[in-house]
């Protein structure tokens, strides 16, 4: 045998030894490149500063001893098959102990299954389908649901807006935006109101002219969007050149920056359901929201003050867990109960899914306004 | 009754677009047989140059801008025929075909990365009031810009017919086309004339770019699928063929936008292209085009 591969032998015995832990790490799964790669970027941010403040304060007990806490961010480009690979690697080559992400549903749903059969439990911040929670044990979520959502939207169309008549365009090669719409279809329609189009395109399609003008034959109050914010300015600019004067509505997708740069004066008097709202009366979201304007300059989105959140529920998981052991972390996880994050208070029974409410926002002048609460 | 006019105007707008993408390919495909799939990266480039001229050059009026686009696209054209293509000329017809998509990808990457990866609209230089004449009229809604776009295409396909049917370069193109290995033995100098082919390809590409970020939005990633769209209404109307590229595009795009309208969203792209199949059954090479002959 070659003498320098014996002298590599201890090497392997040591890796193959379980290290005492000398940081707990955490994986993180976010569209760092991508058509929303500006939420990748709200997710990095509120990860450093998560980061930044745990470890200030010496890190996390385990055993008797505070262990610093290290994050792994990978890029899955809003891909759920990229987002596949980042799941395996921070698995099997990382080691991380739990993974927040991915934000959209279309690619938490493909990474739960990997972290479901591997035992890592898996936190997604932003990712609202239900289908992503559902039958899985290590699966869990700092978010509502869509049903809610969808039953918030149309509740909002018909109570306040006193809309009798919607219309649907949304992506259909995306699970969020199927999810929604559905979901407000059936709610608006049971309460009384009726639907005059429901209408699809694909993703990275852009023009979306043809089912506007379909839609405007059936004169809707209201029309629910329930897309990305890089599309929905643009779909909301081609229905006014048709002429087309309907309120429009969205979901939790509209939530970033880039929605008002985008889209400008088009996108005032629109009104979508949200996760939090900056001006809400919070002391922890208040901490978050200075910390977060002073360090990068902007307003943080939901998935921001989510990702913050779920940093915070893995925390509080790993201490109450007291060892660097995954599934006494999920355990832990499991029984959280009146957590107060920046997003709201989240308690889990049974599911990974939180019960939590909603809240309302009207865009004003290129502003996001909070207009009112909703809860469950 | 009013929605399938302003239909009408919809499929005119999307088919302008592919017609100007779809032009680039035909004569490129004409010239010398080769399929430049970087040619919606061109698209892109285009809509791109458009994008910077307008927020940095703020004072540039849009006639002016959009000439300059034109201009520098098509030298990003030439400059990529004459770095990447020309030494590949007489290789295998699979090198070419690689380089192609390696262009394309490096042209995706350069843009992503200088520019960013968001999606982004060109500032509003046409104006977007509606057309009153035609909603007294015919009832429908249709904004200026669209018309504009409409027409402004349709008068740069006229212009390039005029040069490929009555100036000396469209003459030599044409010859080139026919034959080109005898042409140059007439004093064509060949490099010039694709050269040339590749500028103004480009040109228009970059022309239906900056009409696309009006109308729609530009982001790094939509020569692909477009590109795609433009190639296919290419073949549909015969590839090769000035006519039948515009013919291919306007018919492309408004199957699509009629299916939408009175059939499904849903099943647009299933409906349009299982037509198109069928169209190529009845017309393997294109409606226009020109059963190919091998020279022996």
């Amino acid at each position: 045998m070659n003498l320098r591969l014996l002298a590599l032998l201890p090497l392997l015995v040591l890796a193959g030894c379980k290290p005492t832990a000398q940081e707990l790490k955490i994986g993180v799964s976010a569209p760092m490149t991508g058509d929303i790669s500006a939420i990748g970027q709200s997710t990095k941010n509120a990860i450093a500063i998560a980061q930044e403040e745990i470890n200030a304060g010496g890190g996390i007990k385990v055993g008797d001893k505070l262990v610093k806490v290290r994050f792994v961010i990978e890029d899955d480009e809003n891909k759920p098959e990229s987002t596949a690979t980042v799941f395996q690697k921070l698995i099997n080559q990382d080691k991380v102990l739990a993974i927040i992400g991915s934000q959209t549903s279309k690619c938490s749903n493909a990474g739960a299954p990997i972290a479901e059969a591997a035992g890592i439990p898996q936190v997604t911040p932003w990712s609202t389908n239900p289908n992503v929670t559902k039958g899985r044990k290590f699966i869990f979520r700092a978010c509502f649901i869509d049903p809610f959502q969808g039953r918030v939207v149309a509740q909002f169309a018909t109570e306040k807006l006193k809309a009798k008549t919607a219309a649907v365009v949304y992506d259909v090669a995306s699970d969020y935006n199927k999810g929604i719409a559905e979901v407000f279809r059936d709610e608006f329609t049971k309460m009384g109101g009726k639907i005059v189009g429901f209408e699809t395109y694909n993703t990275k399609d852009t023009d979306f002219s043809a089912q506007f003008t379909k839609i405007k034959g059936g004169k809707p109050d209201v029309i629910f969007l329930p897309n990305y914010f890089n599309e929905v300015p643009l779909q909301i600019q081609q229905a006014r050149k048709l002429g087309i004067t309907a309120t429009m509505l969205g979901g939790d997708g509209w939530d970033n920056p880039e929605l008002v740069k985008l889209g400008g004066a088009v996108m005032n008097g629109a009104y979508f359901s949200n996760h939090y709202s900056p001006d809400i009366d919070n002391p922890i979201a208040k901490a978050f929201i200075a910390t977060y304007q002073t360090r990068f300059k902007i307003v943080p989105d939901a998935a921001a003050a989510l990702t913050y959140d779920c940093a915070q529920l893995l925390f509080k998981a790993m201490a109450t867990a007291g060892k660097a052991d995954s599934r006494a972390i999920r355990e832990a996880l499991a029984v959280t109960k009146g957590f107060q994050g920046v997003t709201g208070g989240i308690t889990y029974a049974g599911s990974g899914d939180p019960v939590k409410g909603a809240v309302v926002i009207k865009v004003e002048n290129g502003k996001f306004v909070f207009d009112s609460a909703v809860n469950p | 009754m009013d929605t399938v006019i302003q239909q009408l105007f919809n499929a005119a707008q999307l088919g302008a677009v592919y017609a100007l993408i779809a032009l680039g390919y035909s004569m490129v495909y004409g010239i010398i047989r080769l399929i430049n799939f970087a040619h919606g990266d061109i698209f892109m480039l285009g809509g791109f140059i458009g994008l910077l001229l307008t927020t940095h050059l703020g004072w540039l009026p849009f006639y002016l801008m959009m000439p300059l686009a034109m201009l520098l696209t098509a030298l990003a054209g030439v400059a990529i025929e004459r770095v990447a293509y020309r030494r590949l000329r007489h290789a295998q017809r699979m090198s070419v075909v690689i380089t192609t998509l390696g262009v394309g990808i490096f042209l995706e990457n350069l843009v992503r990365l200088t520019v960013g990866p968001e999606t982004r609209q060109l500032p509003a230089r046409l104006p977007t009031a509606p057309v009153l004449w035609l909603q007294n009229t015919l009832g429908a809604f249709v904004t200026w810009d669209k018309l504009l776009i409409i027409l402004l295409s349709l008068a740069l396909m006229a212009i390039l017919w005029l040069v490929i049917n009555k100036t000396l370069v469209g003459t030599a193109m044409r010859a080139v086309a026919d034959n080109k290995d005898v042409v140059p033995l007439m004093g064509v100098n060949l490099n010039l004339i694709i050269a040339a082919t590749f500028a103004i390809g480009s040109a228009l590409a970059a022309a239906g770019g900056i009409f696309y970020g009006q109308a729609y939005s530009i982001d790094p990633y939509m020569g692909i699928d477009l590109g795609w769209k433009a190639f296919i209404a290419a073949v549909i109307g015969g590839i090769g063929s000035i006519e039948g590229a515009v013919l291919g595009s306007f018919l492309l795009a408004g199957v699509e936008v009629l299916t939408v309208a009175y059939l499904s969203s849903n099943l647009k792209n299933g409906i349009a292209f299982g037509l198109l199949i069928l169209l190529l059954l009845v017309w393997p090479s294109g409606i226009m085009g020109k059963p190919m002959l091998k020279k022996v």
